[in-house]
């Protein structure tokens, strides 16, 4: 049993204990885990072909990426699936795969030229991402035409979404193989503590927007955040394979789910269970 | 010397055919599905891989026959030659085997023993029963040995194909004894290494049931309320495995008052157990722990019975009792007893559960801390529905 967990670094300063764990979990239950760092090593596309019964795509690096595009085509059987761990890295068609399956989003548009977004300013602020950033980096709401100036579109296309004025602190949901756990969290998090946030039981509704977001995409492992904005709520991001800070056991629950994931591969059956039928558009 | 098994599944392959074929038996199964028969004939052999925190050993066990249960002369001929018989086959198929047994022991000029490798307390007494009922009520069942035999090993996986020429690959844990009624059985006792026969069988039987096993429908029950896949995973939890080793130390403190020393092994014991429900090499599912979940919620099963049995030791049974309401939210589509229960539940309620599936008095005070335990927990419960936190009954969604 052989799992190849494709990650990347962090600096010592950073606390993330959970993969740590999830490796030392997986290693005890009699699992061979490489860990892979491919900003760390020379690659020859060559000799890429699947040297594990599974890869777990922790990292969302670019080369990571690229390292899991080349062994996804040799056949190689990784978590999450290559492709969707791609598309979930570019937010424009995250975005739209979820619109399509009927997930609360706010309305959302692209452009490469910013300035353009300033019609759009006449109904509401907006909120502006980079296409391809993650953990909240280069957020900034819009207000005023003006702000647009300091908007670059150098990395590629600008995201945009309506601003929602959210109700009290946000909303992570995580999805762990089809389990569902709620963590509130306020943003931005200041200290560990409020990275860790506090377990929250999911209302039905949001637990149906969650799954939703899952089936439309083909993975059981995301997080999903969302505000809650004059009682509606809108999912404003997600991630494949997120950090799961505040899930009460998150690494044992997370080693339980790929051990499990590891099994069906050697029976010959995908990584990946199918959906329940119940959260279909 | 000759060996029958009826039933080359997972306990009569991983554990009594690997121990009679160690002591010099020449293996002989009887199997319902042909194509097993024809699998067992055509390759010959099957492997047996052990493991444990700290070892692991491989054995292929051949070369072995099988016969179909249909050619009943083949079998009876077979049963009639056997200097032991073994079942195998679960205590829900017990009637079936009987008539093929009884027809076999008809043709025996010498006495037989049967040893019935049954999760079931009162495994030999039953099929002797069940045996004389198939002839009619003759005496001949008298004539033989009939006892339960319990097993130490958990084997929790068959790999392998029946259509492949490879053998079947049977996965357990290492320990290699059973323990035998020898009040029981005639003498000679048949000599199979890591049989151990005693003269209160039941006290064995019964500290098996509501330590070992209470401990592993616990772990099963408590898990898949947290939603695990493992049984493994389940006990590294710490509220899981906490409650764990309480409703084993219930049932051991019952079991004490009851018999004494003869049972209970205290801590040393309970490690013991823990060590190997951590076996993750076993790969031990959730799903199939807690599967039947209405045989293992009976008056005198792992968790009633242990529970029953502390309460008149004094003792509050309190995780046992947790475990007996994560028993009534178990949930599997595929399991029948599941769903007969579940539809039990939703139309009757807890509380006529408890009187006719666990022989509880709703009014008595087992039954109260049950139907307290389950309150607490139903309303949050739902298939897919898991608990995040087991202390503040916290449900992921509802």
């Amino acid at each position: 049993m052989k799992i190849g967990m494709v990650m990347l670094r962090h600096p010592p300063t950073r606390k993330s204990p959970i993969m740590p764990e999830v490796v030392r979990l997986l290693v005890d239950w009699g699992v061979t885990v490489e860990v892979i760092y491919p900003e760390e090593r020379v690659t020859d596309l060559a000799n890429v072909k699947p040297e594990h019964d599974l890869y777990v795509l922790k990292s969302g690096s670019e080369l990571a990426l690229s390292l899991s595009a080349a062994l996804h085509a040799t056949g190689a059987n990784i978590l999450n699936p290559y492709p969707v761990a791609a598309a979930l890295r570019d937010k424009v068609a995250a975005t739209r795969i979820l619109l399509a399956a009927g997930v609360p989003c706010p309305n959302t548009y692209v452009t490469s030229n910013p300035k353009l977004f300033a019609t759009l300013l006449d109904a509401g602020p907006l909120v502006v991402k980079p296409y391809r950033g993650s953990q909240g980096r280069g957020v900034h709401v819009v207000w005023d035409a003006d702000e647009l100036d300091d908007i670059t579109a150098d990395c590629g296309p600008v995201f945009a979404q309506r601003y929602h004025k959210p109700e009290g602190v946000d909303r992570k949901i995580y999805c762990v193989g089809g389990q569902l756990f709620g963590v509130l969290r306020a943003w931005p998090a200041k200290t560990y503590a409020e990275k860790l946030g506090e377990p929250f039981t999911i209302t039905p509704e949001l637990k149906t927007v969650a799954l939703r977001c899952g089936q439309a995409l083909g993975i059981e492992l995301y997080g999903l955040d969302v505000i809650i904005s004059e009682g509606k709520p809108y999912v404003v991001d997600i991630a494949s394979f997120p950090g799961f800070k505040g899930v009460p056991d998150a690494a044992l629950r997370i080693a339980d789910y790929i051990y499990a994931a590891l099994q069906r591969v050697l029976e010959g059956h995908s990584a990946v269970l199918p959906m329940p039928k119940e959260v279909a558009a | 010397m000759k060996a029958v098994v009826i039933g080359p599944g997972r306990i009569g392959c991983g554990f009594a055919g690997e121990l009679l074929h160690s002591s010099g038996y020449d293996l002989t199964f009887v199997a319902r599905k042909p194509e097993v028969v024809r699998h067992l004939n055509r390759v010959g052999r099957y492997r047996v891989k052990l493991t444990s925190t700290t070892e692991q050993r491989e054995q292929v066990i051949g070369p072995v026959r099988a016969l179909w249960t249909q050619d009943t002369s083949a079998v009876s001929g077979a049963i009639a030659e056997a200097n032991v018989i073994a079942t195998a086959v679960g205590p829900q198929n017990l009637a079936l085997v009987a008539p093929i047994l009884a027809a076999g022991l008809e043709r025996r000029r010498s006495p037989a023993n049967v040893l019935a490798f049954e999760n079931l307390i009162n495994a030999g007494s039953w099929l002797r029963r069940l045996v004389r009922n198939a002839v009619h009520g003759a005496n001949m069942a008298e004539d033989h040995g009939f006892s339960g035999a319990l097993v130490k090993r958990a084997v929790t996986q068959k790999r392998g194909s029946i259509a492949s020429d490879e053998p079947l690959e049977f996965i357990g844990d290492t320990p290699s004894s059973f323990v035998v009624d020898a009040t029981s059985l005639k003498k000679p006792f048949p000599k199979i290494k890591g049989m151990v026969t005693t003269k209160h069988f039941t006290a064995w039987a019964l500290g098996k049931l509501y330590v070992f096993s209470a401990g592993h429908a616990t772990a099963a029950y408590l898990g898949s309320l947290k939603g695990y896949h493992y049984i493994h995973s389940a006990v590294r939890d710490p509220e899981i495995r906490a409650a764990v080793l309480a409703a084993m130390r219930e049932g051991q403190r019952g079991l004490e008052a009851k018999f004494g020393w003869e049972t209970c092994n205290g801590d040393k014991e309970l490690e013991e157990i823990m060590a190997r429900f951590e076996n993750a090499l076993l790969s031990d599912p959730i799903q199939r722990v807690g599967r039947d979940p209405r045989r293992k919620l009976g008056p005198k099963e792992r968790l009633v019975g242990a529970a029953r049995l502390a309460e008149r030791a004094g003792v509050v049974p309190e995780s046992l009792v947790l475990a007996t309401a994560a028993a009534l939210c178990f949930c599997d589509p595929e399991d029948p007893s599941c769903t007969e229960l579940n539809t039990l539940i939703r139309n009757s309620g807890a509380g006529a559960v408890l009187e006719k599936v666990c022989g509880l008095d709703q009014k008595s005070e087992l039954a109260s801390s049950v139907l307290k335990s389950w309150g607490q927990l139903a309303p949050g419960w739902q298939p897919g529905n898991q608990l995040v936190s087991l202390e503040r009954r916290m449900w992921a969604w509802g």
